[in-house]
């Protein structure tokens, strides 16, 4: 209002108005292909929830079983099958092992008969090498808790140590440079002071390296 | 109220619009009046905000059903707290209240700002707006809180039971406040890209925010850890889940920043490895969110999940484009002479310490997002569990908690070895004392002992700084031990702060070094029966069950197993655990069954009793399991909060600052500065 009223900010009132003119019509130009984008989205999600039915058989149980061995005996005791279970994640969405979610999680089916079924496998004599090949075999390593160490999967354990190793030489270089430019400085600063006359100011030293050293001493106090 | 508040989140809308519009061109045009129209813009947009918020509060107090919303995330018999907790229950109002949370930072932010920091301070509200806009424009346009469905149904859906627990009152809050925290540096980042004043100006703007950020972020995380070892019933606070990892992640960047921001201002080096931290603290942040609420990867968590990913997909992925734009053709104006006198200095340790945070932070987001790579690439679902991060990252974490104690030890610049040496020796002999005591006492689990070695060396570092620290300011001002003792931390804040941070990491660290000696026993017992255990101290407990009841209380029908305990004979108390059935009012089951665990806690152990389910009206199967030091997860949480406080807490003013406690000690015997960082 009292834009309009001063004359002195008359032409920036219209250059506002104008501006709000074309800033209008570029959010409205915005709105319209984010309303287009949300109604392909809701389509799209529409056709997602058709295909829900194939996602859930995915994550279910799928029974493993073989014929016990002849005059098999258990391979492994109540807490080594524990220890095993511990290594297999449960194709329920609990993203818990099967040992924890069958003692955790009453509602689960699933893990319970896994278990099941390697505590028949481990009584008709199969070892825990063969017990896991039987389960990987029937839900692929989806069942594993971590990836395998080979193949591709080994890309999982090698790319983080990686990483922080060509980090490490990274910033070894890097420290490396800079004490060179330490020497490099060093040595240009005394050639400076052996070529200054006597008569010279006493600190020798760039504004930049002036106004650090202030903001250090103004710290320190 | 709600058609207020339903019409408020439009204009706001508008208004964020608007902030992003007006704050760029008039940091443009060199228009003040524009700025400041963007600037009131921002106040306005958090105020329509505000009124939103209420309008969604109003509804779900009022349960009104009309709303999706209201109907999908409550029923009429939820409890009150409940229905206030319910605003972030779900996506539509998690979105809700990040939005309401990331306006109230931008407008303190703007206020803050409005005398200072004059030339960026267009295009720092200019970010700000575009993030406000992302989020309004996700809301309006995609999942919008007041959408009314066609018909009113009698009651509603209820609450998740897992999300009624006190624990998730607090977490969300606190996590969004630590995630939005996130988008001022970087919005100061743009700004100071933009305008290209990239010295240590625009450093101390945003060094309160990153704090801001990092103290909200600890609280969230460890709320988070107490919610799932308290709701859950697995017995464990931390399963390297997708979220749990989301929120890890920036916290991780924030940390490596508010060490790497030392050296810019000390040395005026790591310029652009300053910005590079700040903006992918942000990034790490929507990506975060991306994971968490897409639905990409299974997490016990997803509380909120529809089809937004894609929206923060694209907005990720613009965000990173314009900001690698930024950074890279400013290259020249972040380049500093850097110079290092020795390659043994605080810096190089430092440097180290970030590489380990940021090592920490890759190989925790590799590992979650692995499966989808790997199915991307072999097109098999693959799982990458707790197993792979804890053999990843636990290397990675005993290697950070070693430079926690070397760091502070080191001096600025140049360390000589006598500096060295006297610095080292007692921290060193306290690692190795702890390190040979529990190995006497039959400690043999490797990854525990390197865990206490470094604590004991570590804490004896904090307890040195401390003990020289207080001891100097008696012998300069004749003070007391407590007046020492407090003055010390008061006048240097961030130093000594940050050593308090650092003991709550320690503490931290042993109290995961604990969960190695974790003993768990699974029994299925009548009325009357006992089943026994041995805990990791060798103590010798009796659980005998006192049978099963059920009741039906507030929004539940309840079914509880409860047990007599003994320890070595001696009585314990009772321990209970339940079984939940939620139901709506009329008392129609809402959800699965939950499980209430039943917890004896002590600084030493948990027992922690989770009823697996009734086999029969008298029998009961339970799973026991023995913890040790879980409680101290929580108590290094709250110290690691504590230490930030004091980071961050306001100096008193410059004329009672002292630079630590050397600057006034007599030249003489006590002349060299005590403790390196001196």
């Amino acid at each position: 209002m009292s834009l309009d009223r001063n004359p002195m900010t008359n032409g920036r009132a219209q250059s506002r108005r104008a501006f709000v003119v074309r800033a209008g019509a570029v959010v409205g130009g915005l709105s319209l292909l984010v309303r287009r984008a949300g109604a392909q989205e809701q389509s799209e999600q529409q056709a997602g929830a058709t295909n829900s039915g194939e996602e859930m058989t995915s994550d279910s149980y799928k029974p493993v079983s073989r014929p016990p061995k002849p005059g098999a005996k258990p391979t492994m005791g109540k807490v080594e099958v524990e220890n095993f279970e511990r290594q297999l994640a449960c194709p329920c969405p609990c993203t818990l092992d099967i040992y924890t979610c069958r003692t955790t999680d009453f509602s689960c089916g699933i893990s319970p008969a896994v278990h099941g079924d390697i505590q028949r496998l481990v009584d008709g004599g199969y070892t825990a090498t063969e017990i896991m090949e039987a389960l990987t075999g029937t839900y692929g390593d989806f069942i594993l808790n971590s990836p395998r160490k080979e193949g591709f999967s080994l890309a999982a354990w090698f790319a983080p140590f990686a990483a922080v190793a060509v980090g490490a030489v990274g910033i070894g270089a890097l420290l490396r440079s800079w004490r060179l430019n330490a020497k490099t400085a060093d040595a240009a600063r005394a050639a400076r002071a052996a070529a200054k006359p006597a008569n010279a100011p006493a600190v020798d030293a760039t504004p930049e390296e002036l106004a650090r050293l202030e903001a250090a001493l103004r710290e320190d106090r | 109220m709600i058609l207020v508040g339903e019409l408020s989140l439009w204009i706001a809308l508008l208004m964020a619009a608007w902030t992003t519009t007006v704050s760029f061109a008039g940091g443009m045009q060199g228009r003040p009046d524009l700025i400041k129209s963007g600037e009131r813009a921002m106040y306005a947009t958090f105020g329509f905000v505000v009124l939103a918020s209420i309008g969604l509060w109003t509804a779900l107090f009022t349960h009104d059903f009309s709303l999706k919303f209201v109907a999908s995330f409550t029923s009429a018999n939820l409890p009150k707290v409940y229905l206030f907790t319910a605003f972030w229950a779900g996506q539509e109002g998690s979105l809700l209240f990040w939005t309401l949370i990331m306006t109230m930072y931008s407008a303190v932010a703007v206020f803050t700002n409005r005398n200072r920091n004059r030339e960026m301070m267009p295009y720092v509200t200019g970010t700000l707006g575009i993030v406000a806009l992302f989020f309004l424009m996700t809301m309006t346009f995609s999942e919008n809180p007041f959408e009314r469905l066609d018909w009113v149904p009698p009651d509603g859906r209820g609450m998740n039971p897992q999300l009624q627990n006190p624990g998730m009152a607090a977490h969300p809050p606190m996590l969004y406040l630590g995630y939005v925290g996130t988008a001022i540096p970087f919005a100061f980042a743009v700004g100071a890209l933009v305008t290209r004043q990239l010295d240590a100006q625009w450093l101390g703007a945003v060094r309160r925010w990153a704090l801001v950020s990092w103290f909200f972020l600890t609280i969230g995380i460890t709320l988070g850890m107490w919610w799932a070892y308290v709701e859950l019933g697995w017995a464990g606070y931390w399963a390297w889940d997708a979220v749990e990892n989301s929120s890890f992640l920036p916290w991780l960047t924030v940390t490596a920043f508010l060490h790497s921001i030392m050296i810019q201002e000390k040395r005026g080096m790591l310029r652009k490895w300053n910005v590079t931290l700040v903006v992918l603290s942000f990034l790490l942040t929507i990506l975060g969110t991306f994971i968490t609420r897409s639905g990409v990867i299974e997490s016990v968590h997803a509380f909120a999940r529809s089809s937004i990913g894609n929206w923060f997909l694209g907005f990720l992925i613009v965000a990173t484009v314009l900001t690698a734009y930024l950074v890279s053709t400013r290259l020249n104006d972040l380049q500093a002479k850097a110079e290092l006198e020795s390659m043994v200095s605080r810096e190089a340790a430092f440097l180290y310490n970030n590489l380990v945070l940021v090592g920490i932070c890759f190989a925790t987001l590799w590992g979650t997002l692995f499966p989808i790579l790997s199915e991307w690439v072999k097109g098999d679902k693959i799982t990458v569990g707790p197993p792979f991060f804890n053999a990843v990252n636990g290397p990675l974490g005993l290697l950070l908690l070693a430079l926690t104690g070397i760091g502070p030890l080191i001096a600025w610049r140049r360390a000589s070895i006598a500096n060295l040496q006297r610095q080292f020796t007692a921290p060193l002999i306290a690692g190795v004392v702890v390190f040979v005591t529990l190995f006497a006492l039959g400690m043999r689990d490797v990854y525990a002992l390197a865990s206490y070695l470094l604590a004991g060396f570590v804490f004896g570092t904090i307890i040195q700084e401390f003990v020289k620290g207080v001891g100097a300011r008696r012998r300069m001002y004749s003070e007391g031990f407590f007046a020492a003792f407090f003055r010390l931390i008061g006048r240097n804040r961030r130093r000594y702060g940050g050593y308090i941070v650092h003991f709550g990491v320690v503490v931290l660290f042993c109290a995961f070094a604990g969960l190695m000696f974790r003993r768990d026993v699974t029994a299925t017992l009548k009325t009357g029966e006992s089943v026994k255990a041995t805990d990791a101290y060798g103590h010798e407990w009796v659980f005998t069950s006192q049978g099963i009841s059920s009741d039906k209380q507030l929004n539940r029908f309840v079914t509880a197993v409860t047990f007599a305990v003994t320890r070595d004979g001696e009585n314990m108390g009772l321990l209970s655990s339940e079984k939940r059935q939620h139901v709506n009012s009329r008392n129609e089951p809402t959800f699965e069954p939950s499980t209430e665990v039943g917890i004896l806690e002590s600084p030493k152990q948990d027992v922690y009793l989770v009823f697996t389910g009734a086999v029969d009206r008298d029998t009961a199967a339970v799973h026991i399991n023995f913890n040790p030091l879980v409680w101290w997860v929580w108590f290094g949480g709250i110290i690691m909060a504590f230490g930030g406080l004091i980071v961050m807490w306001p100096q008193a003013t410059k004329g009672e600052r002292e630079g630590g406690y050397v600057a006034q000690i007599p030249m003489g015997r006590d002349m060299e500065p005590v403790g390196a960082g001196a």
